[in-house]
């Protein structure tokens, strides 16, 4: 089947691009230079490469980027900078939850898909939030505590 | 509480303005909003896709390889055999470092050409203009295999007559100890103990999978950014490729997990011969499943211990046997047998020990640096010794150990002394304190406590002659810039030299960039692996920060018209002790320096201590430079009906020396500890004739954030180590004693041991011997 | 990841009826694509032309109808476990749905994707086997309601015929006089593949003695399969420790698991015994 041309709206921007109908949307946002979503099992098996599709987060690895036409897709990067990061960003830098940062962009999109919904999530819904979440450097406990600092936080100052 | 927590010797630590604080990492945000770039993001204009084609042999010869379809299929710009290669060989002998055969260190051919020795062997590589074409060249590559007999045990490989890897015999390396006398020191004994125990492989699974770019640049140098622990492999990448080791240039990009996976040569050799030979960029990046293949594993052991004791625990002689599966390659196997050799009696002090250790080739899985590099092996193994030897004798695992522990002064079982503190009774009461009362038994399920002490070095062998090198400048608006060759793994690594170098130069630690990881334009500084970088990197930037720290002194001194003693610099101003009104804002003050041409920068070499090899018939001598000295507790549930084990609490106590950044230290404990509970309860590596079953992330499973609870980290700081401001090394010490700790209370829970990892489910059926 | 792929995304249930019904033999839906994704990835799927149906909401939603609780095929394993029938009418799917994969996984895979996938560790088959669901198969042609049960004929195996895709499934609103209990066993406590995936229902009647059961096991068969000889001890019989056992005990015997990466058979027969007794005890205490 031939290249078609598909609408994807990433992290504000409107992209046109004509792709063949194989190509996950993790390829798709990672050509685009999208490349805060991290590859690592192109199975669903770590999730490295959750990203929100309309508002859902979900493995870009698992749905085919032509799925993904016409849809809202958020990613890590699109939360915040490094001049004004995200209350996650920000209490994942500062609590220690960062060792190596590859699980990490993954990881920010399962808890803000969690804070959306439970905006003062228990220590047991944090774990669960982030159970596709492989990270094998910092043994989670920092990332757990980043959650309830970050929840916290958006609770006190109403953001995110 | 189980045990009686005694207050530690008094140590005076000086409160230090950065060191030791826990702040937000210098590499945290970078990672956190996405714009740190890892190995597999980067792209270059006309860059082609590399690939690998791998053996599905275990042992073979190979009788035909054509590439010729390959090669035709337009869009492919190349493909190397190892006919094309004859001279690409990975060939590394670190000065001084064996005492063993010749064929100690690693020597293997970067293309199998004649002969594939294990499964996902390189054979062929390919580079074309898309990934989808470069996969269909593979495809197209033609081979035939003579099947060869392979050997898969490592005991069968040992015997007369067995296949043999590679000539002239299966025996990678051997390493002793003899200690005293085996004779006197059984004769002593009240009690002999005697148990087999078996440990083995472990998969790296760092999040990102081996990626690099690698092109040639207007040097005609062949730069390759990698994601890598080494890039002084440069030299050893020269060589084989046959070019200067000044024409290749290693950018080091920020490293997605390495725990000794990226320690070896990974990617980085197929980028530099692909690059060549097609004069254009390629990218090459794993798949998951091909991660599995290339890289290696941790060894497998199994592990003899025979001990005599006293009635009151104290051991009297130590018999160990060891061997580990080395795979078909050596890597670094010799190394880490040493380190397992050197580490089998435990932290203990015995006066009769003996040790006999062997690396046996197979056609298995090669096998090389983890996380630990045999220590952990060595410490499962002596630590169910020490519970089999409390258990026969009915005395309580602490009581033993205490009988034994090492004290600093005593001597290790190579003879090496030990200055620094031993606080491992300090260590093993607050570890299991922290564990609380134990929670009754209830229905079916028994609780259980237990722990496990050990020692682990930090730094390199001493006889490698260990240098690192660091350049620290201030600039003129008063930030500091360090130089530093150090690939960062996430650990913390250039962070911890940021915050030395801010503590010495006064400024807040954002004043502080530091640039890493190029072997052309970072001073070298050595390999992220043995626990070194802070000892060795953050001695070189102490020793850079303060030299400049002195020049600033220097010039203070004679605008204060005071003694350099009576100044100090902090917040960015240097000031007079006795008058802290009396400031010097420290951009006017490198601004003096500069108008006067002094030098505002250094770049400074340490150097660990150098010693001679051990000797190798008695394995006597100095290893490394210190210890790191710590325990690990856990208590867990045990479903006596499904063989479930949870793990209900856990904690691990370390003397780290002094905490450069508490935060990083802390996710060292705790995600070092999670790698040890993984090892000990789950991650199970299942190989068949050579090959990898559970190549991928749901078949090998690592723990999720479901499966342990939190790891209460508890760092203790007596600040003798060798490192900056006291440190020792927390990296790998971290992992090592959390798998025997959990081998240990499940031991406790059900009364009877299990002397091999991973205690699955159905092992622990097995031992309550029900059908 | 294979290349000859066809990708077609309809408008609505109807064009995507009509292609399923062009393609035949070759055309298969799709929908959440945890598996099929995979599967193309690997080059282990050999269907040439796919429908897309994620982002149809005809397929989604899950209501109460005429005694049943009709579930969209297109629902996700997420909506299952926040929808309220499912909390308070099918509490073991809910369990089951709580313990599946894991919430990446969950917000995009669905009931008739983990249906019709039909691997032996299907996690939403036991519950419903339990609750004697049924699933309602729709062609541009037909729609035909057929039993769970029939559904699944083998590994990876359905009824399922080309031009066809799974619109809903149902299940009857169980009595307030039953209860259930579901468990995994996997070798990780989140995102596992299950060594057993076991749910059980009974439902007693005013006299307390067994009225109707349903006991039903996963990842140690061919297909997830119903253990009828132990449901048949049951019934009629106050459910007393020793009966529950034996019961346990027959669902052991009727498993036929094999030895794989996750576990022996012997392990698997073992834990089946101790997983089934344990519910049933667990499914009568909530009814005392």
């Amino acid at each position: 089947m031939k290249p078609q041309m598909i609408t994807l709206h990433i992290n504000g921007r409107t992209h046109y691009v004509a792709l063949n109908p194989n190509l996950t949307l993790l390829v798709a946002l990672r050509d685009l230079g999208y490349t805060d979503v991290k590859c690592g099992c192109e199975k669903g098996d770590c999730g490295a490469c959750a990203v929100f599709l309309n508002g859902v987060a979900v493995n870009s690895c698992l749905v085919l980027a032509w799925q993904a036409d016409e849809a809202e897709i958020l990613t890590a990067a699109g939360l915040g900078t490094s001049e004004h990061p995200h209350p996650l960003q920000t209490a994942f830098s500062d609590a220690g939850a960062i060792q190596c940062g590859y699980c990490t962009p993954g990881m920010i999109i399962s808890a803000k898909a969690l804070l959306d919904q439970k905006p003062h999530p228990t220590d047991a819904e944090i774990r669960d939030a982030i159970s596709g979440n492989l990270c094998r450097c910092t043994g989670y406990a920092q990332i757990i505590q980043a959650v309830q600092s970050a929840a916290e936080k958006m609770d006190a100052g109403g953001e995110g | 509480m189980k045990y009686q927590v005694k207050p530690l010797p008094q140590v005076n630590l000086p409160e230090l303005r950065t060191v030791g604080k826990p702040l937000r990492k210098v590499d945290a945000m970078g990672k956190a909003v996405g714009d740190t770039v890892y190995a597999g993001d980067y792209s270059m204009p006309r860059m082609l896709h590399g690939k690998v084609f791998r053996s599905k042999q275990s042992s073979a010869r190979i009788t035909r390889l054509d590439v010729s379809k390959a090669r035709a299929l337009p869009g492919v710009a190349c493909v190397i055999t190892g006919f094309d290669v004859p001279n690409a060989r990975l060939v590394s002998d670190m000065p001084g470092q064996t005492g063993q055969k010749q064929r100690a260190g690693s020597d293997v051919p970067v293309l199998a050409s004649e002969q594939v020795r294990f499964y996902g062997e390189p054979i062929a590589l390919v580079a074309a203009e898309t990934l989808e074409i470069a996969d269909k060249a593979l495809s197209l590559i033609e081979i035939d295999y003579e099947p060869l007999p392979g050997v898969y045990d490592p005991l069968e490989a040992m015997k007369p007559g067995a296949p043999v890897v590679t000539p002239p015999d299966n025996i990678v390396a051997r390493w002793k100890i003899r200690k005293g006398s085996m004779e006197s020191g059984f004769e002593q004994a009240d009690l002999i103990v005697e148990n087999t125990f078996r440990i083995p492989y472990q998969e790296h699974a760092y999040l990102e999978p081996e990626a690099g770019v690698a092109w040639i640049d207007e040097r005609g140098a062949i730069t390759i950014r990698v994601s890598t622990q080494v890039i002084e492999h440069f030299r050893t990448i020269a060589r084989a490729v046959g070019v200067r080791q000044n024409k290749i240039h290693i950018q080091g990009t920020m490293v997605g997990g390495g725990f000794g996976g990226k320690e070896d040569i990974t990617i980085e050799i197929y980028l530099a011969l692909l690059a060549k030979h097609t004069a254009r960029p390629v990218k090459m990046v794993y798949t998951r499943e091909e991660s599995f293949l290339a890289h290696a594993k941790r060894h497998p052991y199994v592990i003899k211990h025979r001990t005599g004791v006293k009635n009151n625990g104290q051991i009297t002689a130590s018999k160990i046997e060891m061997i580990s599966d080395s795979g078909a390659y050596p890597y670094l196997s010799p190394y880490v047998l040493l380190y397992t050799t050197v580490m089998a009696p435990g932290p203990y002090r015995i006066d009769n020990v003996q040790v006999d250790a062997i690396s046996v080739a197979t056609n298995n899985p090669y096998t090389s640096a983890f996380r630990g590099f045999g220590g952990p092996q060595a410490c499962f193994a002596y630590e169910q010794q020490m519970d089999d030897i409390a258990r026969q004798l009915g005395l309580d695992p602490l009581d033993v150990r205490k009988v034994n522990y090492l004290r600093t002064g005593d001597c290790t079982a190579t003879g090496q002394v030990i200055e620094s503190a031993t606080w491992l009774e300090e260590t093993a009461t607050r570890a299991m304190a922290a564990l609380g009362e134990q929670t009754p038994d209830y229905g079916s399920v028994k609780i259980g406590q237990g722990f496990a002490s050990y020692f682990q070095s930090y730094g390199r062998i001493t006889w490698m002659h260990d240098t690192s090198q660091a350049w620290v400048g201030l600039e003129l608006d008063g930030t500091v810039t360090i130089r530093a060759g150090v690939p960062d793994l996430g650990a913390g690594q250039a962070n911890s030299l940021c915050q030395i170098a801010a503590e010495v130069l006064g400024v807040p630690l954002e004043r502080v960039t530091i640039y890493t990881t190029d072997s052309a334009l970072t001073p070298l500084s050595g390999t992220s692996t043995a626990t070194r970088q802070l000892y060795m990197s953050g001695n070189a930037t102490l020793m850079a920060a303060t030299n400049v720290r002195n020049v600033l002194l220097n010039r203070a001194s004679k605008h204060f018209e005071e003694e350099i003693e009576a100044l100090d610099i902090a917040d960015g101003k240097a000031f007079n002790k006795s008058d802290p009104s009396q400031t010097l804002d420290l951009v006017d003050l490198a601004k003096m320096c500069a108008s006067e041409g002094m030098h505002l920068s250094n770049l400074a070499l340490f150097k660990a201590p150098f010693t001679d090899p051990i000797n190798p018939e008695t394995g006597q001598g100095q290893v490394w430079p210190d210890f790191t000295f710590g325990s690990f507790a856990a208590e867990v549930a045990v479903d006596t009906e499904t063989g479930e084990v949870t793990i209900l609490k856990a904690a691990a106590c370390h003397d780290i020396g002094r905490a450069i950044n508490r935060a990083a230290a802390e996710g060292q404990i705790i995600g070092g500890g999670m790698q040890g509970l993984g090892y000990g309860l789950m991650e199970n590596l299942i190989v068949k004739e050579g090959v990898i079953k559970t190549p991928s992330l749901s078949e090998y499973l690592i723990p999720t954030s479901m499966d342990y609870p939190n790891i209460q980290a508890i760092i203790l700081e007596s600040g003798t180590g060798l490192g900056p401001f006291g440190a020792k090394g927390i990296g790998e010490p971290a992992l090592t004693p959390a798998a025997p700790a959990v081998a240990s209370a499940i031991a406790n829970a059900l009364g009877v041991s299990i002397p091999e990892i991973p205690i699955t489910p159905e092992k622990v059926l097995a031992a309550l011997d029900l059908p | 990841m294979q290349s000859e792929i066809e990708l077609y995304r309809p408008q609505n249930l109807a064009e995507a009826l009509t292609l399923l019904a062009d393609y035949g033999p070759d055309g298969t839906p799709l929908a959440g694509g945890t598996n099929i994704v995979v599967e193309l990835r690997d080059g282990h799927h050999n269907c040439k032309s796919l429908v897309d149906l994620s982002h149809l909401m005809e397929l989604r939603g899950i209501n109460q109808q005429n005694g049943y609780i009709v579930i969209g095929g297109g629902t996700t394993i997420t909506e299952l476990i926040d929808h309220p029938l499912i909390g308070a009418h099918a509490g073991i799917l809910r369990e089951a749905a709580r313990l599946f994969a894991n919430p990446l996984v969950r917000n995009r895979a669905t009931v008739a994707g983990n249906l019709v996938d039909a691997s032996p560790a299907a996690d939403t088959a036991p519950p419903l086997l339990a609750l004697n669901a049924e699933v309602q198969l729709m062609s541009q042609a037909a729609t035909r309601w057929i039993r769970l049960e029939d559904f699944i004929t083998g590994v990876r195996k359905t009824l399922l015929q080309p031009g066809e895709l799974m619109f809903a499934i149902r299940l009857p609103v169980p009595s307030d006089r039953s209860a259930g209990a579901y468990n995994k066993v996997g070798l990780r406590k989140a995102d596992a593949i299950s060594v057993l995936s076991a749910a059980v229902m009974i439902e007693l009647d005013d006299a307390g003695l067994c009225k109707q059961t349903g006991i039903a096991l996963g990842a140690v068969a061919p297909k997830p399969f119903r253990a009828y000889e132990a449901e048949a001890l049951l019934f009629g019989k106050v459910l007393g420790p020793e009966l529950i056992t034996e019961a346990a005990r027959l669902a052991a015997e009727a498993s036929r698991p094999i030895d794989d990466i996750r576990g022996t058979a012997a392990y698997r027969k073992r834990v089946v015994a101790v997983t089934v007794r344990r519910l049933l005890t667990k499914a009568v205490e909530v009814l005392k």
